[in-house]
């Protein structure tokens, strides 16, 4: 079967030749694509897209907060700026993304994760790369090309009567488009860097926001299977953060420190904290989302509050066993002595008490619930529970 | 490289083959050119429309895409310019030949809450004409059986919202897709056929739905799926059009 090896070698080295030139240039400020270019089609595409998403209710619309993400993005590049429009998304999940037309998402667990401010300039660097580098259209040239490419060999092949050599082509295929993606992502990790580094942040800040996912993917032991790295999208984590480092150590000869600006950005998050730790909460997974709780702690500002929803934390995890429930009231416990939290700390206390069965105790952090929330939407069930325990145990 | 894979391929047809095989490709892509409609309209009663009614006509959502020969479809910028001039000329035509007085919806400023509520409601309509799609023109596999003898679909009464000041008692919305066959695709077609392989190629698709302003039902509803016509071209929007308007109640 001399021939569908060759066939097939000769495909891999076409798609590997295929990615290797680009002429694609850096987008100018204030561009617009021609009307009749591939890239005009994808721009209207996404403004369909973007005109939707503007509408979601899961954009945030809080102005301050819009002002502070917007701030960073026009400070790491001024002269593209007014061509970006930047939505914020309430979810949990860390992501931010950049379309070619220059509408950008920036996830709310995104932000949460940022310690200080030069993390989350890093990673809105790395977008603001994507776009001005038109990745979105230099992977759609790839795509397209390849795929065409692909539809025909599989047809030749097939007619030739060696069908299974399209699935292996197939493969290769995916594999290069991956491989051009891979290139685009360091390219942006990159690009990023420099925004972030020539804005004055601190450059060290750059690898630390991937060291700390990489800590909580590394917490979790039954993850679902991650995908190969065959056709990772993205290169290793552990290979972004050795060469921003090695980026950052390169930059640092020679000059001043950069800054971080962590009360800036504790400043601007601090409202909305508690209903992005609930939403966090929320997906269960205990082991993120203890490394997540851990370094918020470490950040010390507003330490009571991350108090409370370590300690809800481990009271949703509820196990059988009392171990849970002990965590969880020394953590309410220490909210409470420090301050801060909201005033459910003090319902949950009950509950948990509740759970180990220590009524008395159970009732008096009720009975605290309910003088500290006199308006509380759950007053009559609250009150009922006391008069149960009141004459059960 | 190239030029090696379409030896192997022609290596195994001799000549006689080849011609009847080619024969086979034409009347494959001759045959495959068709276009369908089919209306459904509201179950419940329809109040025949005042002569003197108003329709609201919304900004058709019109795009067009090439078909590449892998299936990939591009949008296309320019293109899609051009057929939403034609699409829009088209309606206003036709409407006006029906002695029906049309008004323009002209979409509030951005960031305004008008602004908003209009966007929801287009989002809603599509959602909507999408629901239909699935429960009326798709056979009965994936089709709720409550759905099976009636058709009752609303955008419920805030669409009211839209006819602000105009007195409109209905309006009208329009979606269109459409797609060509690149070159590739083209050549792929033939390619295909002469191994037997039917591959399809550009579709034209759209969907049209005249909605009561004061309740936000759905009173009439059509689906369009052509291989044949074009957008771009004026005459042939035109025809699209006409198709995708038979039978409105107006």
């Amino acid at each position: 079967m001399r021939l569908p090896t060759i066939a097939l070698l000769c495909a891999t080295l076409a798609l590997s030749v295929a990615c290797a030139t680009s002429d694609v240039v850096d987008l100018q400020p204030g561009e617009r694509p021609a009307l009749e270019t591939d890239e005009a089609g994808l721009w209207m595409y996404m403004e369909e897209v973007e005109h939707n998403l503007s509408t979601s209710g899961s954009i945030v619309k809080a102005p301050a907060l819009n002002q502070y993400v917007r701030g960073i993005v026009c400070r790491l590049a001024p002269d593209h700026c007014p061509n970006m429009r930047i939505y914020v998304v309430q979810t949990p999940h860390f992501n931010a993304s950049m379309a070619p037309n220059g509408y950008m998402q920036v996830w709310t667990g995104l932000i949460l994760r940022a310690q200080n401010e030069a993390q989350l300039a890093y990673v809105l660097g790395h977008e603001i790369g994507h776009f001005l580098r038109r990745h979105s259209l230099q992977l759609w040239r790839d795509a397209r090309a390849k795929s065409d490419f692909l539809a025909f060999f599989t047809l030749g092949a097939a007619a030739a009567g060696v069908g299974y050599v399209g699935n292996l082509a197939q493969l290769a295929a995916l594999a290069s488009i991956f491989v051009f993606s891979r290139e685009n992502e360091r390219e942006a990790d990159d690009v990023g860097f420099r925004l972030m580094a020539k804005a004055g942040y601190d450059p060290f800040e750059a690898p630390k926001i991937w060291q700390a996912l990489i800590e909580e993917r590394d917490a979790v032991e039954d993850e679902d299977e991650a995908p190969p790295i065959f056709f990772a999208t993205h290169p290793t984590t552990e290979e972004r953060v050795a060469t921003l480092q090695r980026l950052a150590e390169q930059f640092a000869v020679g000059r001043a420190a950069g800054v971080r600006r962590q009360a800036e950005i504790l400043a601007a998050t601090a409202p909305h904290r508690p209903a992005w730790l609930r939403g966090l909460l929320r997906i269960r997974n205990f082991e993120r989302n203890s490394v997540v709780i851990a370094h918020l702690l470490e950040n010390a500002a507003n330490v009571g509050e991350i108090h409370f929803f370590q300690g809800e934390m481990h009271r949703l995890r509820g196990d059988k066993d009392k171990e849970d429930s002990e965590s969880a009231a020394a953590a309410y416990d220490k909210a409470i002595s420090l301050g801060g939290a909201p005033s459910e700390v003090h319902r949950s206390l009950g509950q948990v008490y509740w759970r180990m069965g220590q009524s008395a105790k159970a009732r008096e952090a009720f009975e605290r619930y309910l003088s500290a929330e006199p308006d509380a939407h759950d007053r009559a069930m609250i009150e009922a529970q006391i008069a149960r325990m009141r004459k059960g145990s | 490289m190239i030029g090696a894979r379409h030896n192997v391929c022609v290596g195994y047809v001799n000549r006689r083959s080849l011609s009847i095989a080619a024969c086979a490709a034409l009347l494959l892509l001759a045959l495959s050119a068709c276009t369908i409609t089919k209306v459904h309209q509201s179950t419940g009663t329809m109040e025949a429309p005042p002569s003197d009614a108003r329709v609201l006509l919304l900004p058709p959502n019109v795009q067009l895409f090439e078909l590449a020969a892998s299936g990939l479809l591009e949008p296309k910028a320019a293109w899609t310019e051009t057929a939403k001039v034609n699409v829009q000329a088209a309606l206003d035509s036709q409407l006006q030949e029906k002695n029906l007085s049309i008004v323009r919806y002209e979409p509030p400023q951005e960031d305004t809450p008008d602004a908003h509520t209009f966007q929801q409601m287009e989002k809603l309509h599509e959602a909507v004409g999408q629901s239909i799609l699935i429960h009326k023109y798709s056979g009965e596999t994936i089709a709720l059986p409550t759905k099976k003898d009636t058709f009752d679909w609303t955008l419920g009464p805030d669409v009211r919202i839209l006819a602000r000041d105009s007195g409109a008692s209905y309006a009208l919305f329009v979606y269109m897709r459409d797609s060509f066959s690149s070159g590739g695709r083209v050549a792929l077609q033939l390619m295909a056929a002469l191994i037997g392989v039917g591959l399809p190629g550009g579709q034209q698709l759209g969907f049209a739905s005249l909605v009561d302003l004061h309740t936000g039902d759905v009173v009439w509803f059509n689906r369009l799926v052509s291989t044949v016509g074009d957008l771009r071209k004026d005459e042939s929007a035109h025809a699209a059009v006409e198709n995708l308007l038979s039978e409105i109640p107006l």
